[in-house]
């Protein structure tokens, strides 16, 4: 490809990756906090996740795939190296859960034992039907992206979604 | 639940995510009223329990890293295109200089066993080395560099720049991986102890490695105590180490090179080499589903 052509073709990568940051920042912060447990350390992957898909932008090839689902799959490795780095996956306790509104001591205690709660739900899933919920539920990706992500059709993920949320439904429930 | 109920309640997920009400998808849909109702509750219990808005400074803050990244790489591409563009557009000028070049290697090789009849370590044959894979963010081989602690604590930094990293796969004939890290220049004051510095992640071919080659074109300290600057040299521009591992496609494989600055004890100077019993690959499960 002509020097020209290609600088063109990575500016306009760059414009676009720049405005998914506005469109996406918080989305993908969710989604990792939802994985991780830590604002701060959401906040921190996240911003790195954009810093990581600039410099392999030269091996991001659209064909069907879009930009903002290959965020979605760069900060889910971010996540999986974070998580071997911490050792372990994070189990969220009570006493370490931080909630963003401080005010209302009642409503904190609330939320984290329903983040809690949720948490030993979703570890009942299946990978496959956890990954769909995290990126549907906290990402906000359509089936259709977070088909891509998991390389598999729409269809299967609706299916696999449905079946998520029942059982979640049961294990949030049934005691 | 049938495929036109999964449809329906995709579409509520996705209305519930653009901030519509459980109520707003029920009047939608009053025919599954009774089967939506306690799904979307679920939905609506988890997003509540994980609801939370980023910190306005630290989204800026990535913002403004992102923006300044992107600069940095213009400032770059834009120092580059000057020069290439003036040489090309003087055909007489790059056809002259191009045939001096031949001319000149043509007489170094020709006369390099009469002037350096010393052995050197071959260079793989070009034949054998595969092209080189691009950067992949989803790649099935990591390349991580690491310091292991020893005379790092003079050194205030110690920027190693790496120009290239070759692999050398077994069989018969031999085989030949190289690429070019995405992060060229590491710090490894920085790198201590069990810290890593992922330098480059892409898809390389499956298959067992035994030798891995990291090419280094300079290596600048500067000295704690005195804060003066020291050039390490290298006896040759190229660091291996011989450790079998092996790469597949349904793991990511993670290589962490780790290197050792030692103070040689003559004229206050260092050498760098590599430390094979702290370098070494292990994998991952792969992250695809």
């Amino acid at each position: 490809m002509h020097a020209k052509q290609a600088s063109a073709k990575r500016k306009s990568k760059e414009a676009a990756l720049s405005a998914l940051y506005d469109e996406y920042y918080d989305k993908i912060v969710r989604y990792i906090f939802a994985k991780i447990g830590n604002h701060a350390e959401a906040e921190d992957l996240a911003g790195e996740a954009f810093l990581k898909a600039l410099h392999s932008l030269e091996s991001y090839k659209e064909r069907g795939f879009p930009m903002h689902a290959w965020l979605f799959k760069i900060a889910h490795n971010l996540i999986v190296d974070y998580l071997r780095r911490t050792s372990k996956r994070k189990i969220v306790s009570i006493e370490t859960v931080k909630v963003a509104d401080a005010s209302d001591p009642q409503a904190i205690t609330e939320i984290k034992m329903e983040r809690v709660r949720l948490a030993s739900a979703l570890d009942q899933l299946t990978p496959a039907q956890r990954q769909v919920i995290e990126l549907r539920f906290f990402g906000g990706l359509t089936s259709e992206d977070a088909g891509r992500i998991l390389n598999k059709r729409s269809g299967a993920v609706r299916e696999m979604q449905s079946a998520a949320i029942s059982r979640l439904r049961k294990l949030l429930h049934e005691k | 639940m049938g495929k036109a109920f999964n449809k329906i309640l995709d579409e509520c997920v996705d209305r519930l995510n653009r901030g519509e009400t459980i109520e707003d998808c029920l009047a939608t849909y009053p025919e599954h009223a009774e089967e939506l109702e306690p799904l979307l509750q679920v939905v609506f219990e988890a997003q509540k329990a994980y609801r939370f808005t980023p910190s306005p400074t630290a989204k800026m803050a990535g913002k403004k890293r992102l923006n300044a990244a992107i600069e940095t790489l213009e400032h770059r591409q834009k120092r580059r295109r000057p020069w290439s563009q003036w040489f090309m557009g003087r055909p007489r000028l790059w056809a002259t200089a191009a045939a001096v070049i031949l001319i000149a290697l043509i007489g170094y090789f020709g006369l390099r066993p009469i002037l350096f009849p010393v052995e050197t370590t071959p260079e793989p044959d070009s034949s054998l080395v595969t092209p080189s894979p691009q950067p992949n963010p989803e790649g099935n081989f990591v390349f991580l560099i690491s310091d292991e602690v020893n005379a790092i604590g003079d050194f205030e930094s110690l920027n190693v720049t790496i120009s290239k990293i070759g692999l050398q796969a077994a069989g018969e004939p031999e085989r030949w991986v190289e690429f070019i890290p995405e992060i060229t220049v590491v710090d490894l004051t920085q790198l201590q102890g069990d810290k890593a510095q992922e330098i480059w992640r892409g898809d390389v071919p499956e298959g067992q490695y035994y030798q891995v080659f990291i090419y280094v074109s300079e290596v600048i300290g500067k000295l704690s105590e005195t804060g003066e600057t020291v050039e390490i040299k290298l006896p040759s521009n190229k660091l291996h180490i011989s450790t079998p591992f092996q790469v597949t496609a349904d793991s990511v494989t993670m290589f962490t090179y780790d290197l050792t600055v030692l103070a040689t004890g003559k004229n206050g100077g260092y050498i760098l080499k590599p430390q094979i019993n702290q370098s070494g690959a292990h994998q991952n499960p792969s992250q695809d589903n």
